[in-house]
């Protein structure tokens, strides 16, 4: 018998039990629809983070202080251990243009004209991070320098702006309220571009940033390699002068880190001082991603093996209702394999019928649960693909036994039966 | 088939010392050392109380089931030393059943129905369709042949599966008690179509218990406890 007539035949039986059929593969649309739900949360989630990664220059090199076991975004986690001597340490070394260390500064709120916002901290850097930044409005603030008075100086990003009422704009007065209720009164020189780029680690992102100059920083310890009262700070990134020296510029930051710098005998002995590249923190965070997607796809897994032992088990019932017609069609001339073939045909007609009503059940739940977050919608488009596959392989597995259990009724008993 | 001289010496069926013993606590002996043979274009009926070992009998020449002892040839062919698949193919091409309970598919029309035995074997399916309407025009239902079994009378639900059985043109037709489960009249309009068969040179081996049903037939085999009691050459001049 061959395959298209065979398909024909379980086309026939299945159109036969309509009802109990759409059941059966329910299960499998349920298991494949929740498999690409979650597949395309998953690929949306780190399109999008890996996405605000990519938009940073390739010529940055991050130095953080993490747990050494750790895989996630190292940036939530840095600890200050890099002081100021490092920092002026690694800007001459050779291929370094320049060098930016960031460091938060705790608050309770700022207050512009009367309205008051309530923060929890705002940034500490140099005027370095700016370089190369477009301004909507202003310039970055002065240099700390060494000796001069602390410049009562702000740069904002312009979601930071926004937070006041009418916008914050150059020239306007903030008063920021530190912790242990200390004021500090500051003027904005100058609201970044809407542009400016959305590295989180670079300093900027989309969400309200408020800049000061790191004087005003207020986090110190003593240098272990001076002796010195200095800042510290938990991010640090060194721009490389040329893109194409970023790895070299790596290496010799790592290679300074690991051997004199005051980070390392800083750090807590379980964490980990090191320099990285955009490319490896995107590798990490990857990785995050994808384990609690392979958790949550795990899960639904689980509902497509269900899917699957109910193919197996509407199967079972099938073959013991129709043991005369396996009967019949053995007197007629069907093989064993012609039955066993028959079976198999309808139990994986089952199964790619539900995976082919699963994927765009799932990409719709996909395209939900990404617009729900708010995130891009990213098709992983390998997986609806894989899901016919799967579909197929469920088919043939629930069914396998089913369809041997077919094959091997004896037509004599199954005339006899009714 | 090497030719019609050679298929017409043949016998279509022949049984050699054929026994078959069941296992059931002790040994039942449901045939026991029977030889039959069935020329070809014969009509043979078989008679017999029922545990005579009628059933046996028709399941070792439909190939569905294989002696203990002895050999079964169907179209010169020894069909108990061939595997479960040959065996299929025997069934398919040179045996045609037709039961008492009619047997047809329930989803298929008395088109597909017809054409079943044809699908095993792989025929194509334009070849088939003209194979089944073909029969069903022959049975006296080719204005039925998208009918279901359920669209059917009983009657005609046997002249679909008579044309079933010959519709691969086999070496001979099994017919168990074919009018067992239809009215007389309806009876009498199956056996006609079996008398019609038989005149067009088909070999047909009929099960009964029915005597006037078996008189149609050229000769009755008596069956009785796994032996042949006796067989009977029916008097044609004698038949109704």
């Amino acid at each position: 018998m061959d395959a298209a007539e065979s398909l024909r035949l379980a086309v026939r039986s299945i159109r036969g039990h309509k009802l109990r059929a759409a059941l059966t593969a329910l299960g499998i649309v349920i298991g494949i629809a929740a498999v690409i739900t979650f597949v395309t949360l998953g690929a949306s989630v780190k399109a999008e983070v890996v996405g605000q990664f990519d938009d940073s220059p390739a010529n940055r090199v991050f130095l953080v202080a993490t747990p050494s076991d750790d895989g996630g975004p190292p940036a939530a986690l840095s600890q200050p251990v890099f002081t100021e001597h490092d920092v002026s340490r690694i800007g001459e070394i050779e291929g370094v243009d320049r060098v930016v260390p960031r460091g938060t500064i705790a608050t309770s709120a700022l207050t512009h004209g009367g309205e008051t916002v309530a923060r929890d901290q705002v940034t500490a850097t140099t005027p370095a991070l700016f370089e190369s930044v477009t301004f909507r409005e202003g310039d970055a603030f002065a240099d700390a320098g060494s000796g001069a008075a602390c410049p009562a100086e702000m740069v904002v990003t312009p979601s930071a702006a926004a937070l006041f009422p009418g916008n914050l704009s150059v020239g306007d007065q903030v008063s920021i309220t530190q912790r242990g209720n200390r004021t500090r009164n500051v003027t904005v020189v100058g609201v970044l571009g809407d542009d400016a780029g959305l590295n989180p680690l670079a300093g900027f992102g989309s969400q309200p940033r408020f800049y000061l100059p790191t004087c005003a920083y207020d986090t110190v310890v003593t240098s272990p390699t001076t002796g010195t009262r200095q800042n510290v700070f938990p991010q640090v990134t060194v721009v490389a002068a040329n893109p194409g020296d970023t790895a070299a510029v790596q290496d010799r930051v790592q290679d300074y880190l690991e051997a004199e710098s005051d980070a390392t005998q800083l750090a807590p002995g379980s964490y980990e001082v090191s320099a990285r590249t955009n490319e490896d923190i995107v590798e990490r965070i990857e990785n995050v991603v994808d384990r609690l997607t392979q958790f949550v796809t795990g899960i639904a897994v689980i509902s497509l093996l269900v899917g699957a032992i109910g193919i197996a088990n509407i199967m079972l019932v099938s073959v013991r209702e129709r043991t005369k017609e396996i009967g019949i069609m053995k007197a007629v001339g069907a093989t064993n394999r012609d039955v066993l073939q028959l079976f198999l045909v309808e139990a994986l007609l089952l199964g790619v019928g539900g995976a082919l009503l699963g994927v765009p059940i799932g990409v719709a739940g996909g395209w939900v649960a990404v617009t729900y977050a708010e995130l891009p919608l990213t098709l992983p488009l390998v997986w609806v693909g894989a899901a016919i596959g799967i579909g197929l392989v469920v088919g043939v597995v629930s069914g396998l036994y089913p369809a041997w259990s077919a094959a091997r009724v004896d037509p004599i008993d199954a005339l006899r039966y009714e | 088939m090497t030719g019609d001289v050679a298929s017409a010496e043949q016998p279509a069926v022949e049984l050699d010392a054929v026994s078959r013993t069941y296992t059931r606590g002790e040994p039942v002996y449901a045939l026991d050392d029977v030889s039959l043979t069935l020329a070809r274009g014969s009509y043979t009926a078989v008679m017999g109380p029922s545990g005579s070992g009628k059933s046996t009998l028709l399941n070792l020449v439909g190939c569905l089931d294989t002696p203990t002892a002895g050999t079964v040839s169907v179209a010169g062919e020894d069909v108990t030393a061939l595997s479960a698949g040959q065996r299929a193919r025997v069934r398919g091409q040179e045996v045609g059943f037709v039961f008492q309970t009619f047997n047809l598919m329930p989803r298929l029309t008395a088109e597909e129905n017809a054409a079943l035995p044809l699908v095993f074997q792989g025929a194509a399916r334009a070849e088939r369709t003209e194979r089944a309407r073909d029969l069903l025009d022959r049975v006296g239902l080719g204005d039925r042949t998208d009918h279901r079994p359920s669209e059917l009378s009983g009657g005609q639900r046997q002249r679909v599966a008579i044309a079933r059985a010959l519709v691969t043109d086999p070496a001979i037709v099994l017919a168990d008690e074919p009018t067992g489960n239809v009215d007389t009249e309806t009876g009498e309009r199956i056996m006609a179509l079996l008398d019609d068969l038989h005149a067009a040179g088909n070999t047909i081996l009929l099960v009964t218990h029915q005597r006037s049903i078996a008189d149609r037939a050229e000769r009755i085999v008596r069956l009785r406890d796994g032996e042949i009691e006796g067989i009977d050459a029916v008097d044609p001049t004698g038949a109704a």
